[in-house]
């Protein structure tokens, strides 16, 4: 047998490494005489090999590269024969470098994840080790996180005992073999990184006949029903074959939007996401949640497309639609003002519209005024 | 580097593992007999064989050259303790069923017990990952042997005291040699999942009634 010294360094990247390899014992009166080193199984340059004295083989390494393995390079003496009679571990690399950007989120205040991502270099050969740490600002005792990857290799997840209306200080330590590093310290409060789920039961559905239209309800999350905050959705949809999403932003505390302007006879995937904002009185934004599971719906089909617009008005809609039902917006409130109609809203218009389509009449031609219908809350936005 | 203390750790953990409760008797009436606890034993050694060549792979390409490549055969020292599958082809033919199945039970005890002790702090966590859930099935495999000794009416095996399974530490032993130990722990696992196939075949064409005997193919590992 033999011994490697050193046994299982750790050096810096571009460093030298001075190494012996000394046979002793059976069979006696083995010598250095024949053998050879192989790195990561592969037979090194004799030139770089010195035989020290009868039973030492040195090896001379220079501007070494990091490790092609995080279980460190493979240095072995062999005898003569091929047989392994010894081996070494290198581990070859970098100190950690800072690990940056720390984003945090909690979802319905009851657990924290956080992400970051290790220093600029990344690679650092080695086995690298993150901890995630965290202390109310206040109240001295430091904390490390224990569930990690949960959301991706730099992740960990809190999930209990967080409290709330004090900040939290939250840092990260990377260590590895040839030293540590210590992130910035991130001072959050719980309630100003809320999330949540996203809203349950979506439904879309058909607007009676309307050809470019569609209606979409959904349940505001229950998870945050105890919780005074003010509800901020979005939502998006696009048409089957598309990949291209349009969306609709500030929807404030409804739980239904009609979405215009859609082509007649399409399927369209909708979603919808929630915002918990202002939870507490907190003047902060909260944090979206995951889109909702897509639902589809389909317009029905027709020959003549009607106008565009709607009460949600989608960003990016076709221009062609906006013009016209804008007007009538005016007209209409301006209408409500002056005149007696105090039940004249969109609704009454497309229920006239959904008539008209019905008879196949003209548009232009004057039939009257509809029967007056079910008296429901205005679904036009009271902007 | 495991210190000391995680020797003495693991040393308690086999401990722990040996003396696990023995599985109780299935219920006699009007129960099938051992064929289909044979024929699931059979069937779970096939699949951790399968399992076995991709974590070997995963973990092997981990360990780095020459770990990896085909036919790499360092010297077995520390591997001296791990039961050992290869076994004579007489005496192989010849264990009795008691016999042939507290080998099984007792050598899976044993490298199940290793295998969790493969600590290694430095692997990935994918790694890890596919090491427990090796583990999980490997536990699954120790409770069929178990289930089938039961079902035959024999006693699981109780370690003799000082003779409880124990990773002998080296003086100082270096990660190298570590990584020789767990070199020769994967392909001790696998030549036993290769020879429990083999068992587990013979006992299942034993079960069964005469006429359908079949000849039993041997591989070339010497059985």
């Amino acid at each position: 047998t033999a011994v490697i010294s050193p046994q299982d360094p750790t050096l810096l990247i571009g460093s030298s490494l001075l190494a012996t390899c000394s046979v002793h014992g059976d069979p006696p009166g083995a010598t250095a005489e024949g053998l050879y080193w192989t790195l990561n199984g592969r037979r090194l340059p004799p030139e770089l090999s010195r035989v020290l004295n009868a039973s030492t083989l040195a090896l001379a390494l220079a501007n070494l590269n990091g490790s092609r393995q995080q279980s460190g390079d493979n240095l072995v003496c062999h005898a003569r024969d091929g047989s392994i009679l010894a081996g070494s571990c290198l581990y070859v690399g970098l100190p950690p470098e800072k690990p940056v950007n720390i984003s945090c989120w909690s979802k319905n205040m009851k657990d924290l994840t956080c992400r970051w991502t290790p220093g600029a270099h990344g690679e650092t050969f080695l086995h690298t080790n993150y901890s995630l740490k965290y202390k109310l600002r206040w109240y001295g005792q430091d904390n490390t996180c224990e569930e990690y990857h949960t959301v991706g290799p730099h992740s960990c997840h809190i999930p209990k005992d967080l409290a709330l209306f004090t900040p939290y200080e939250i840092w990260v330590e990377a260590t590895n073999r040839l030293g540590s590093a210590r992130s910035d310290v991130l001072t959050l409060d719980i309630l100003d990184v809320v999330t949540t789920d996203p809203p349950p039961d979506v439904h879309v559905s058909r607007v009676g006949g309307l050809e470019d239209q569609l209606s979409v309800r959904w349940v505001s999350p229950p998870a945050l029903k105890d919780f005074l905050f003010q509800a901020k959705y979005q939502i998006r949809y696009r048409v089957e074959d598309s990949v291209d999403w349009k969306v609709v932003d500030d929807v404030s505390n409804q739980t239904s939007c009609r979405l215009a302007g859609l082509k007649p006879g399409t399927v369209y995937f909708v979603q919808v996401r929630c915002n918990p904002f202002g939870i507490y009185g907190s003047k902060k934004a909260g944090i979206w949640s995951e889109w909702s599971h897509p639902t589809a719906a389909s317009t029905p089909r027709s020959e003549r497309s009607g106008p565009g617009g709607g009460a949600c008005e989608p960003r990016g809609g076709e221009p062609s639609s906006g013009p016209v039902r804008r007007e009538l917006k005016q007209f209409l409130g301006w209408l409500k003002k002056h005149a007696y109609c105090s039940n004249l809203s969109f609704r009454l218009y497309d229920q006239w519209r959904a008539w008209m389509q019905k008879s196949h009449k003209t548009r232009n031609q004057d039939e009257g005024i509809l029967p007056s219908g079910r008296r429901g809350t205005a679904r036009g936005p009271a902007r | 580097m495991p210190t000391g203390d995680s020797w003495g750790m693991l040393a308690c953990l086999c401990t722990v593992l040996w003396h696990l409760p023995a599985v109780p008797a299935l219920n006699r009436t009007g129960d099938p007999g051992p064929g289909p606890s044979i024929q699931k034993t059979y069937d779970l050694t096939r699949y951790l064989e399968h399992q076995l060549r991709s974590l070997a792979g995963t973990y092997l390409n981990y360990l780095g050259p020459p770990f990896n490549e085909p036919d790499f055969n360092p010297p077995r020292l520390g591997a001296e303790t791990l039961p050992r599958a290869t076994v004579n082809l007489e005496v192989w033919q010849s264990l009795n069923d008691k016999l042939r199945l507290t080998q099984n039970y007792e050598a899976y005890s044993h490298l199940l017990c290793y295998l969790r002790g493969l600590n290694r702090q430095a692997a990935t966590a994918e790694l890890r990952r596919s090491l427990a859930h090796f583990c999980t099935s490997l536990q699954g495999l120790l409770g069929s042997i178990a289930g089938v000794m039961a079902a035959l009416g024999y006693p699981l095996p109780q370690p003799l005291p000082g003779t409880e399974p124990t990773w002998t530490p080296g003086p100082a032993h270096s990660d190298f040699l570590q990584k020789m130990d767990d070199f020769w722990l994967l392909k001790e696992l696998q030549t036993w999942l290769w020879r429990s196939a083999k068992d587990f075949n013979r006992l299942k064409k034993k079960m069964q009634p005469p006429a359908a005997a079949v000849t039993l193919h041997l591989g070339a590992r010497g059985f």
